[in-house]
């Protein structure tokens, strides 16, 4: 049994190394599935953090910005309890923003994480491409969502597919990790 | 004007300023004429491309559109920036929802940006699909507490009842107020106006409003009200930018070709590429490549709600806030197949968007004071003259230069005229050859040159030197000496038209407001070919005038 945690402990230390390896362009760090990735901070000390609740119909609306210390009022480190696709961390905070929001929510962009801090040194963007073609169709024509398929190499992009990612289904509790 | 007819060249009048300064204003008129003629619009075609390749090629020069510096936060710069957000797919999957657009979405980013400072945001969605009053309850608070904290929401609709659509219930703030939609939201029109003839986004109205109504009394279009707004509470602005207007005014936007520096960090294309001038005059290109580097700094929405998107905002945000502190922001679609897209004036395509934070852009780059075509000023006489005077002076130019001319000295006339001993022989050698013969020869020759442009460059430098060796050899010492003299007084009085067209233009643009559209015809009178071509003029006014004076002779005798 000892061995097997042991392994596990080890692969767990590896992995993320492994990862970057075989996949050095996708580079910045997913807060989702980051092990024991936790809340270290703001990104911006004198800001307001905008803070979401869910909805009743599952997606998210926005509750009210509040300074870090309304969160953390000890300036402590926040456990991650849920994420949604890379942009939504749940705290484990309800009441921030008064009673009856539930567990709330706050983007990714205004927090400082232990996964950031392994990427710290990530400068690049994703390149992206303006639509300007036009495709004969209306609202009510609803297609196939397809998974989004980019890698980050600097900043060029490659045709290839490298790192699928998520699409864009509607949000249920069940698919928060 | 009582110089009896001559050999029919443009000569004036030897006698006196009078002469030469009625003559002049006579073919200044008819040049007015001709460069505003434009049965059913055919012309006006020409003038727009015209202006299109002024922006194209020296859009980058900063007396034409005097842009912002490069940096993120512009050091010295008294005006703010402004910023494009697109929202696209992947943006919209990051909080789990998908196009189109939902209301809560809306109120997310709002959320979001309300963080950042921003001067204003215009949401440039129509909000008409069906929405929960939760969501739109949603929607509205967020927005109220934007409008708190000193950002001005402002959304598109496309009348002003459209906003009482927006049904949120009992919606309420935190303080118990009640929230409606015309008292948290701005409505702004977001009507595009095309140019009817080939379809390009070139002018940006003023407002919406029906052919009966009022000018003025429309709904103002975004970046128009959003300027105003900007600087106090005062309608001055409004009613400044839209009295007196026809129904469908609107004013040029400026374009660069070059795009904003800061959208390199996720675009592909250079943005930073500058096309020469030089290279296009010498070479008549068309216009420059597409480029899809917008020239508005642009920030996408999935770069704002997700770090692993741009992670080289730093790990503070330093540059997010840099760039939207005290920004004016339009957040758009950037939908595959969405529809809402603008053809710009350098005829790239761009989302819809761009078209209103262009103009606000023009409107600050302009101090307020954008460039409106002659047709759609309230005293559109008085620019019309501000044309006759210019082209007054360029035909007085050319008129004294043909006065100085024909001097009757050795090498007098036109500096590109053959000399009688070069016609004597060239007219020598062509003789010897039967009618028949050269004419058909000529005719090939001809036909060969049209159908071959390589070869009529190659024949027109060709002939060129052969004439001057022809004239060097054939042509007396002071006949050259004329000829010289001749050649200098020709581009010193080319030097001087174009400074008069320099002037003009710089008066045009820079005091009157006038786009490129409106003087970039004077160009074409500083080499004289117009003038040249419509000569006759004078010679029927020379012969009016001499029948008025024989009636007053004999009016006078009896």
């Amino acid at each position: 049994m000892k061995r097997l945690v042991l392994t596990a402990w080890a692969l767990a230390a590896v992995m993320p190394t492994l990862a970057r390896a075989a996949e050095p362009a996708a580079a910045t760090a997913d807060p989702c599935t980051t092990l024991n990735n936790r809340i270290l901070g703001p990104r911006s000390d004198n800001r307001p953090i905008p803070l979401l609740r869910e909805t009743t119909t599952h997606g998210f609306t926005p509750a009210c910005s509040v300074p870090w210390s309304v969160i953390s009022p000890k300036n402590e480190a926040l456990p991650v309890e849920a994420c949604f696709h890379g942009s939504l961390l749940q705290l484990a905070n309800d009441s921030a923003c008064g009673a009856g929001t539930g567990k709330l929510w706050v983007g990714t962009r205004w927090v400082v994480t232990s996964a950031d801090l392994a990427q710290e040194k990530q400068h690049a963007a994703i390149c992206q491409k303006l639509e300007t073609g036009t495709w004969a169709g209306t609202r009510a024509l609803t297609t196939e969502c397809r998974p989004r398929t980019r890698e980050l190499a600097g900043f060029k992009v490659d045709d290839k597919p490298a790192k699928p990612a998520a699409p864009a289904p509607a949000p249920k509790p069940d698919e928060h990790q | 004007m009582t110089r009896p007819p001559d050999d029919g060249t443009a000569r004036p009048a030897r006698h006196g300023g009078r002469g030469i300064v009625l003559e002049s204003l006579l073919l200044a008129a008819v040049a007015l004429f001709f460069l505003n003629l434009s049965p059913l619009g055919a012309m006006s075609v020409g003038h727009r491309f015209s202006q299109d390749l002024v922006y194209a090629w020296f859009g980058g020069a900063h007396w034409l559109y005097p842009r912002l510096p490069a940096e993120t936060k512009p050091r010295g710069a008294n005006r703010p920036r402004v910023v494009v957000m697109l929202i696209d797919d992947a943006a919209l999957a990051l909080r789990g929802a998908r196009w189109p657009v939902p209301i809560d979405f809306h109120a997310q980013l709002f959320a979001e940006l309300e963080v950042l400072k921003p001067r204003a945001v215009m949401l440039d969605f129509l909000l008409i699909d069906r929405a929960t009053a939760e969501a739109t309850c949603a929607f509205l608070t967020a927005a109220a507490s934007m409008r708190r904290n000193g950002t001005v929401p402002y959304v598109a609709v496309t009348r002003p009842e459209e906003l009482a659509a927006l049904e949120a219930g009992n919606c309420r703030d935190d303080k118990g107020q009640l929230l409606v939609a015309r008292n948290v939201l701005t409505p702004v029109s977001v009507r595009l106006q095309v140019d009817a003839t080939d379809f390009v986004n070139r002018r940006y109205p003023f407002e919406e409003r029906s052919a009966a109504a009022a000018a003025g009394t429309g709904l103002a279009s975004a970046a128009v009200r959003l300027y105003c707004d900007s600087l106090g509470p005062s309608r001055d602005c409004l009613e400044r930018l839209t009295r007196e207007r026809p129904v469908d005014a609107g004013f040029e936007l400026a374009w660069s070709p070059a795009g904003d520096p800061f959208n390199q960090r996720w675009s592909q294309a250079r943005c930073d590429e500058v096309p020469s001038a030089t290279q296009a005059i010498l070479f008549k290109k068309p216009l420059p490549h597409e480029t899809q580097c917008p020239p508005i700094a642009t920030l996408f929405a999935s770069a704002l709600l997700s770090p692993a998107e741009d992670a080289s905002f730093g790990l503070r945000n330093e540059e997010l806030f840099d760039l939207m502190d005290g920004a004016f922001v339009f957040v758009g679609g950037n939908f595959r197949g969405g529809g809402d897209l603008m053809t710009t004036p350098l005829h790239t395509r761009l989302p819809g968007v761009y078209y209103h934070a262009v103009a606000l852009d023009n409107l600050l780059a302009f101090d307020g004071h954008p460039k409106i075509r002659k047709e759609f000023r309230g005293h559109r006489l008085g620019y019309y003259l501000f044309d006759l005077l210019v082209l007054w002076l360029l035909s007085l130019i050319f008129l004294q230069r043909q006065a100085w001319l024909s001097t009757g000295r050795p090498g007098a006339g036109g500096p590109f005229d053959l000399s009688p001993a070069a016609r004597s022989l060239i007219s020598d050698l062509v003789g010897r050859l039967p009618t028949a013969l050269w004419v058909i020869s000529a005719s090939v020759f001809l036909l060969l040159l049209a159908t071959y442009p390589l070869l009529q460059t190659v024949v027109v430098l060709g002939v060129i030197a052969l004439l001057v060796l022809l004239e060097i050899r054939v042509a007396a010492q002071g006949e050259l000496r004329g000829r010289f003299r001749n050649l200098a007084l020709y581009l010193a009085a080319l030097a001087l038209s174009l400074i008069v067209v320099a002037l003009a233009i710089w008066i045009g643009y820079r005091w009157l407001s006038l786009p490129p559209v409106d003087w970039v015809g004077y160009l074409s009178f500083a080499a004289f070919g117009f003038f040249v071509a419509h000569t006759a003029i004078l010679e029927f006014a020379r012969r009016v005038d001499q029948i008025h004076g024989a009636r007053r002779t004999e009016g006078a005798g009896t």
